[in-house]
């Protein structure tokens, strides 16, 4: 089906493969037929492994064909002795081998040999991996043979040692190695398991593991797999799991957590007691969310005048924490700031800063030489947002230009990428200045996300950017009282759902259209001032009153 | 010294047009001469081959041209005791030809043409203890296998009859470091895998556990500069991998990563303005196969002349929301 050229051929030539072809179709039905009807009347005898074997050689995708061959050799297994059993098998192997030669590729193949392998009486595993050795010289990639021969080191107890080093081999005489580095990546970690204590001790093993992709990428700076594989050893440090902010509100007597992850799970302590409450996702259609709400019973916490001490606990995690709210407060928070949680380098791994910064010398080094290569470019700027996100902010974007006019086809991908780290940028910033004002205007953001870190945040100005909507994660946003979004090209509001403090909401020159697109705003209550202009809904006819009915509290409406 | 980067080029004669009505006539031929060579040798998929064929024509409008009597009496035929249905008449069970018998008969509105509870009953027994399928009774295991169970089970609204919670344990035992999955723990990945995975993980509303980012750029660097799309890393562009990634780019919401007017002249060059049908690349020989993938994938991309596809079951959505079946998609 795949790889079949069309050949364009005269009548004479045409008539002749028909021919051939309709001769090839005769024996091919009346073998299979002989088949068939063997297997109907329960023969599992020498001449229907022949027959079988007829078929399977140049078809082996026939499956229903090696299901009677292993009928047959099961069988045979019950009447004959184990050496003719192995003798048998044995067969199995060799014609298994031609079927593998002629059609290297037949999943049928591959599963009958590892089959027929770990049923023989004496399996010759070292054999089995010099087959998989001879099949990958053919053709490295072929992840059938792979797969094989993962099963047969695992059945013979080959080191994870000697195969790392037969993928150095592979690696260093090769190209196409991207089957090598992906095997390298579940090997390394079998050796050298991570602690969870800094330093790591596996940081010898791991530069040995720099070493080797660089060495790859300077020799061959178009190896894509390299590069894969070099993202990959950045960033494998895991985010610790934690309670990253907690929220309490007297007006909506309200309590937010936001966690690391998306998760479940949670008990609220109040006052040493136990609150039964029901936590929700801040949208319905946000399921699998890492920031939860609960709304108190009336009169819990609305006293000004009474101090309350919350705990929350992540109950699989046995994580908790607190938060005082004190009299005259009308909310109190309790967070870690994204700098703390190495939030944002969570992407990169946690590795010494000298060894990065040689990597990053490195790479700018090779772009000197190809300024074309966007994968230099694309792990230059990698290696900066570990190193100094908000230091390099500037020869980032740069970089993120030359990516968008080197690999045009993919500027979409490297505008949202952008979009996320001049979020984390403006993350860091706004817990520098300690506000809790994030904006975030005329930067090219094509897309939104780390909502959840903006739990806290009570005015956002998104305007002047690319953004086409505020889905449903925009309602984390659960402190905004003030949206300033001009200038975007955003047609969907499903995020301001039930945004408890939100007053004022611009959404001047956007593409709202439909009186529905704006259905969310009447689930936020304190909504005072709109303004719609320059959007299309403003040309519906009765648009006015439609919405003074649909928004009635809002008395500051802009058209 | 350096790698060349494996690509097509496509010819300045290569058709820009849609020809849907070459494509209906095409498939609605294929297979009335049984004498066929490729035909009868691909009768060990024959069941898969239908689906295809049936899903194509019900995309372009055209399944009435099919005779929907006799494919059904040919499904019934295929069913086993077991439960299980098999590629043909003669040959053995297995999940891929279950799922595309189920998927053929939710086309036709006719799922209780086949013993539905069997089939539920062949399928559950197929889970093993670690959450992974069989394909069938032998034993091979393969994250497709994972999908055909769930795609199944969905379609006939019996989910619950399996442990899905062992089963994504399985799925995501299978992702690598690249965000991307295999056939089993330890396998490369692979677009037609990632396709069955995410798949996977939709059907089971477990999209959250998807590195999204990460897999969605893997899947957009399958755009080489012919606009056409290849199944890994250093591999030709296929015609098929414009359903396999883009599927499961829209699955995590993140199509827009694909340059859609590259894909879709490269789409538009697989056709053959002679014969109908597309080929895994310009210039080769078409099939089914390829074709429904590339009217699929032109689908996905917006062409409003063929009906809307549904990225997780590669079926029409209005089948699916005749049945009542909505999968999750990440945005």
């Amino acid at each position: 089906m795949h790889g079949r050229l069309k050949v364009k051929s005269t009548a004479q030539q045409e008539e002749q493969k028909r021919q051939e072809r309709e001769k090839k179709l005769k024996i091919f039905v009346a073998v299979r037929d002989a088949c068939f009807s063997k297997r109907k009347e329960g023969i599992w005898d020498d001449e229907a492994l022949k027959l079988t074997q007829q078929v399977l050689s140049s078809n082996p995708d026939f499956a229903t064909l090696w299901n009677y061959r292993k009928e047959i050799l099961m069988h045979q297994e019950t009447v004959k002795e184990k050496d003719e059993v192995q003798t048998i098998y044995g067969a199995e192997l060799s014609f298994l081998e031609s079927c593998l030669q002629t059609n290297p590729k037949s999943y049928g193949s591959w599963y009958h040999r590892g089959w027929v392998s770990s049923r023989m009486p004496k399996p010759d595993w070292a054999r089995e991996l010099t087959l998989c050795d001879r099949c990958l010289s053919l053709d490295e990639r072929n992840f059938h043979c792979w797969d094989y021969r993962r099963m047969v080191v695992k059945m013979s107890g080959v080191s994870v040692d000697q195969e790392l080093a037969f993928t150095d081999r592979l690696i260093g005489s090769n190209f196409s190695n991207y089957s090598s580095w992906h095997y390298r990546s579940t090997l390394l970690p079998l050796l050298h398991p991570e602690s969870p204590e800094p330093p790591s001790p596996c940081l010898k093993p791991l530069l040995k593991e720099y070493e080797l992709v660089q060495n790859a990428f300077f020799t061959d700076p178009n190896d894509q797999s390299a590069w894969f594989y070099y993202r990959w050893l950045l960033g494998r440090a895991e985010r610790e799991d934690m309670i990253s902010c907690v929220y309490v509100s007297r007006d909506e007597e309200r309590v937010a957590v936001a966690f690391s992850r998306p998760s479940v799970g949670l008990l609220l302590v109040l006052d040493g007691q136990p609150q039964r409450v029901e936590w929700r996702s801040v949208h319905p259609r946000f399921k699998h969310s890492p920031l939860w709400i609960c709304d108190l019973p009336p009169g819990t916490i609305s006293d000004i005048s009474y101090e309350h001490n919350l705990t929350v606990h992540w109950t699989e995690k046995h994580i908790h924490r607190d938060c005082a709210l004190y009299t005259g407060r009308t909310e109190s928070y309790c967070r870690d700031s994204a700098m703390d949680q190495e939030l944002f380098r969570s992407e990169l791994s946690v590795e010494k800063t000298s060894v990065l910064q040689s990597e990053l010398q490195s790479c700018n080094q090779l772009q000197e030489l190809e300024p074309l290569n966007k994968w230099c470019s694309l792990t230059i700027i990698l290696l900066m947002r570990a190193l100094d996100p908000l230091g390099y902010e500037k020869e980032m974007l740069a970089h993120f230009q030359t990516l968008r006019e080197v690999d045009s086809m993919r500027s979409a991908y490297y505008s949202d990428l952008c979009s996320k780290f001049m979020i984390e940028n403006t993350i860091l910033k706004m817990e520098y200045a300690e506000v809790r004002v994030f904006s975030i205007s005329d930067k090219n953001l094509t897309t939104l996300c780390h909502l959840d870190q903006l739990l806290l945040v009570t005015h956002i100005n998104l305007s002047s950017n690319q953004l086409q909507r505020l889905p449903p994660q925009f309602a984390m946003l659960q402190c905004l009282e003030v949206l300033e979004a001009d200038n975007n090209s955003i047609e969907n509001l499903e995020g301001l759902y039930h945004l408890p403090k939100l007053e004022e909401v611009l959404l001047k020159n956007n593409k709202i259209s439909t009186l529905a697109d704006l259905q969310p705003l009447a689930s936020c209550p304190k909504l005072k001032r709109l303004d719609l202009r320059g959007n299309p809904v403003t040309q519906i006819a009765n648009v006015e009153s439609e919405l003074a009915e649909l928004l009635p509290a809002v008395k500051d409406l802009l058209l | 010294m350096g790698s060349q980067v494996k690509d097509v080029i496509i010819k300045p004669d290569a058709p820009t047009a849609l020809m849907l009505d070459k494509h209906a006539d095409y498939i609605a031929a294929y297979g009335s001469n049984k004498d066929n060579y490729e035909y009868t040798l691909s009768e060990y998929l024959r069941m898969s081959g239908m689906y295809w064929g049936l899903t194509v024509m019900d995309l372009m409008g055209q399944l009435q041209r099919m005779n929907r009597e006799e494919i059904t009496d040919f499904i019934k035929a295929c069913q086993h005791e077991c439960g299980g249905i098999s590629a043909s008449i003669g040959h053995d069970p297995h999940l891929l030809y279950t799922l595309s018998a189920v998927q053929i008969l939710s086309l036709y509105d006719n799922v209780d043409a086949i013993d539905v509870d069997k089939v539920v009953e062949y399928v559950q027994g197929l889970q093993q203890e670690d959450g992974s399928f069989a394909g069938d009774k032998w034993g091979e295991i393969d994250t497709r296998f994972s999908f055909c169970a769930v795609a199944t089970l969905s379609l006939l609204g019996k989910m619950d009859k399996i442990n899905v919670d062992k089963a994504v344990e399985f799925i995501l035992s299978c992702m690598n470091f690249d965000g991307g999955f295999g056939c089993r723990p330890g396998s490369e990945s692979h677009a037609g895998q990632i396709y069955c995975c995410t798949g996977f993980l939709s059907l089971t509303g477990q999209l959250h556990q998807v590195n999204a980012d990460l897999l969605g750029w893997w899947l957009c660097e399958r755009q080489l500069s012919s606009g056409g799309l290849n199944g890994r890393p250093e591999k030709l562009p296929d015609v098929c991998y414009s359903w396999w990634v883009l599927a499961s780019l829209k699955i995590i919401g993140r199509i827009h990563w694909i340059n859609k007017a590259k894909l879709r002249a490269f789409i538009l060059a697989c056709q053959d303005e002679e014969t109908g049908g597309f080929s895994d690349r310009p210039g080769d020989m078409v099939d089914p196969f390829h074709t429904l993938f590339g009217v699929a994938g032109l689908s996905l991309l917006g062409e409003e002349r063929v009906k809307s596809v549904n990225p997780v079951l590669c079926m029409p959505e209005d089948v699916l929301q005749r049945i009542g079946l909505q999968p999750d998609l990440l945005s």
